[in-house]
């Protein structure tokens, strides 16, 4: 069961959040002030902060969780406005989300922050044909069962899309999570790593299913 | 304010000094070299003809019987005493019996024509030298003797130090003089040199940008004038602060409004989303739906309204730095590239190979972008088009659409904040936006204002 710890001090929509997100099948804390987080990181997987919080405001709450355990994904909730949080917010927070939010988007974007800390709904991510097992680190070809193997790079590559799953990443996003430096215009090599890596996974590498091709801005991986 | 700490006291001590200096100088001059070089000085026995006179007339009435080796005797012994004198003496048959000195053109025999000449001649106030002639003898029966002193000789103690020390005295009044000048100049000096120090402290602000406060050493008026000065530096410290106490303030309270907005609004789309669970008619998710896509508007709305009230009062963050455009605009389309395709609409992008940078706020960049997609995807939907293009040879981003345009009727139209906040944006950041919109569209281009 996956541990929220959620940190809100108003009380419906408190209640509310934490009933939608345990129907969801999460095993939710909620804390009304910052007191205590620190000792009730330790047992959660992600932490859901409110920037208003009576006392010690959601940002110092923030960065003394992120000081205590730095593993665990902080999901920022904010009812001010962008202008001045979003500067110092994200310095630490992992993400974002702007009240008033939408359950379902809230829900996403948990899902998304706890699959990239490798702790998914499933193990498993069914993508067309392939099947992609995350705690096994494999990805088998449905048609036959045999398992597709990839180079380090493609393997990075295609986790990076994993991790963002239906997001638009652009060449110079995936360059530089992968590579880890800044991307040059004109480089060819993330277009090479990319057709070698849909020759292994997608059915017909020439109208690929997989790894789609959004026309002048990037790639996405849908699931 | 008291006249001993005046400017205008020194002053005037000056100008009274300038006034007083030359006849007080030469006064003061002549009373010290008087009175310390006639002390020093031995009295001229010369000076006075009349002292002369007696005294010769003295010492001939004296000789009366003396014989002619005592006369000689006494004048060698006259001679001695005033060595500047020349005497002689004559015998009372009217021959010159001695002279001194020797060379003397004295005639040797005195007729009576000689002897009246001699008198007339050596007589009165201007000739020279001053002659005193006595006849020897109480019955002044037994020749003359006479006593030739040059008049150059006979000038006064007064006189002689007169000729002798004028050039000193030219001298000690020009130092005095130049002494007051200096001293002019000294008390100009510090005037100026004290003006400048304050206008020095006036123009090197410190970091805060108010300049230090200076230490204040006299009280005259410009030590006033520093008093006032660090007065006044204090004043626009404490306005400083008052000021960014007012602007933290103002953000606390905007803060605060958009907690206090957005929270209820949370509440409401919760339970709006709760009651979607519920069983309902068609029409009432229908309203639902409605509700849910307000509560989306109004929370953009309180967003734009915030940003405007922070971007017209010059609180709103400004970073800008070198940005790579094209990167930027296909970034923030990425993000908003699936909302369009869920709205269906057609997307036509096209980003160069070549970029060009613009020192532009990425943060302001974005949110101008995003306010333009929103705009679209609200008002636009008609058309359901959508196209990017960067033309990187002109250096402009274009955005188009094909909607009921910018004068068209749309459902939710607004008081057009969201355009407001992006003029107020670029025009910081140098840019320009343009549009050309119409019934079939509106295209917007973003460019450096020239």
């Amino acid at each position: 069961m996956r541990r929220i710890l959620y940190i809100e001090d108003d009380l419906e929509i408190g209640s509310w959040v934490q009933e939608d997100l345990e129907q969801r099948g999460f095993n939710v804390k909620w804390l009304k002030t910052g007191e205590g987080a620190e000792k009730a990181v330790i047992h959660s997987d992600l932490v859901v902060l409110d920037v208003m919080l009576p006392g010690l405001d959601g940002f110092t709450v923030g960065q003394r969780l992120k000081k205590e355990a730095p593993q665990i994904p902080i999901l920022m909730l904010s009812a001010r406005t962008a202008v001045d949080d979003k500067l110092q917010g994200l310095q630490f927070a992992d993400d974002y989300v702007t009240k008033p939010f939408h359950p379902d988007e809230l829900a996403a974007r948990i899902e998304v922050l706890l699959r990239r800390s490798g702790l998914s709904a499933s193990n498993e991510i069914k993508l067309a044909h392939i099947c992609v097992n995350l705690s096994e680190n494999t990805i088998i070809d449905q048609r036959n069962g045999e398992e597709i193997i990839l180079t380090g790079k493609q393997y990075q590559i295609f986790m990076h899309f994993i991790k963002h799953p239906n997001q638009i990443l652009t060449k110079e996003q995936i360059y530089e999570s992968v590579w880890g430096e800044q991307y040059m215009e004109g480089d060819k090599t993330l277009m090479v790593h990319i057709r070698y890596l849909r020759e292994k996974i997608e059915k017909n590498p020439g109208s690929p299913e997989i790894i789609e091709t959004i026309r002048g801005i990037g790639y996405r991986v849908k699931q | 304010m008291k006249l001993k700490n005046s400017l205008l006291n020194q002053y005037l001590l000056i100008i009274l000094l300038a006034i007083m200096i030359v006849p007080i100088s030469f006064l003061f001059i002549s009373i010290v070299f008087f009175n310390y070089l006639l002390i020093d000085e031995e009295p001229n026995k010369y000076q006075n003809g009349a002292d002369l006179e007696a005294m010769w007339h003295a010492e001939a009435q004296s000789l009366s019987g003396a014989s002619n080796e005592q006369i000689n005797e006494k004048l060698i012994k006259i001679k001695n005493e005033y060595s500047e004198a020349s005497v002689f003496w004559v015998d009372e048959t009217g021959k010159t019996m001695g002279k001194l000195p020797e060379n003397q053109p004295v005639p040797p025999i005195w007729s009576t024509s000689l002897t009246i000449d001699f008198m007339k001649k050596n007589r009165g106030l201007e000739a020279d030298p001053y002659t005193v002639v006595s006849l020897i003898g109480k019955q002044k029966d037994e020749g003359f003797m006479v006593l030739q002193v040059p008049r150059s000789v006979m000038l006064s103690t007064g006189q002689s130090l007169q000729d002798r020390y004028s050039f000193a005295i030219i001298l000690s009044v020009v130092a005095i003089l130049a002494i007051f000048i200096f001293i002019s100049w000294i008390f100009f000096y510090k005037i100026r040199k004290r003006l400048l120090r304050l206008q020095r402290a006036m123009s090197n602000p410190t970091e805060s940008g108010i300049p230090d406060s200076i230490s204040v050493e006299k009280k005259d008026e410009i030590g006033q004038l520093e008093v006032s000065f660090n007065e006044m530096i204090h004043q626009l410290e404490d306005s400083r602060i008052r000021e960014k106490e007012e602007e933290m303030l103002r953000r606390q309270l905007i803060a605060n409004l958009s907690h206090d907005l957005r929270t209820p609004l949370t509440t409401i789309r919760g339970h709006a989303f709760s009651l979607k669970k519920e069983e309902l008619s068609n029409k009432g998710k229908e309203s639902l739906d409605l509700i849910d896509n307000k509560i989306g508007y109004l929370g953009q709305l309180i967003e734009n309204l915030l940003s405007y009230t922070l971007l017209t009062t010059g609180k709103y963050p400004y970073y800008p730095e070198r940005t790579d455009m094209v990167r930027l605009v296909r970034t923030s389309f990425a993000a908003w590239y699936p909302v369009f395709e869920g709205a269906g609409f057609q997307m036509e992008v096209e980003f160069p190979e070549e970029t060009f940078y613009w020192e532009v706020d990425p943060q302001r960049m974005e949110r101008v972008l995003d306010n333009f997609y929103q705009n679209i995807y609200r008002h636009a939907r008609k058309g359901a088009y959508i196209g990017v293009k960067i033309d990187a040879p002109l250096q402009q981003i274009i955005i188009e659409d094909r909607g009921p345009g910018m004068r068209g009727e749309s459902i939710e139209k607004g008081a057009g904040i969201g355009l407001s906040i992006v003029s107020l944006m670029l025009k910081d950041m140098r840019l320009k936006w343009e549009t050309d919109t119409g019934n079939q569209g509106t295209i917007i281009k973003i460019r450096k204002s020239s």
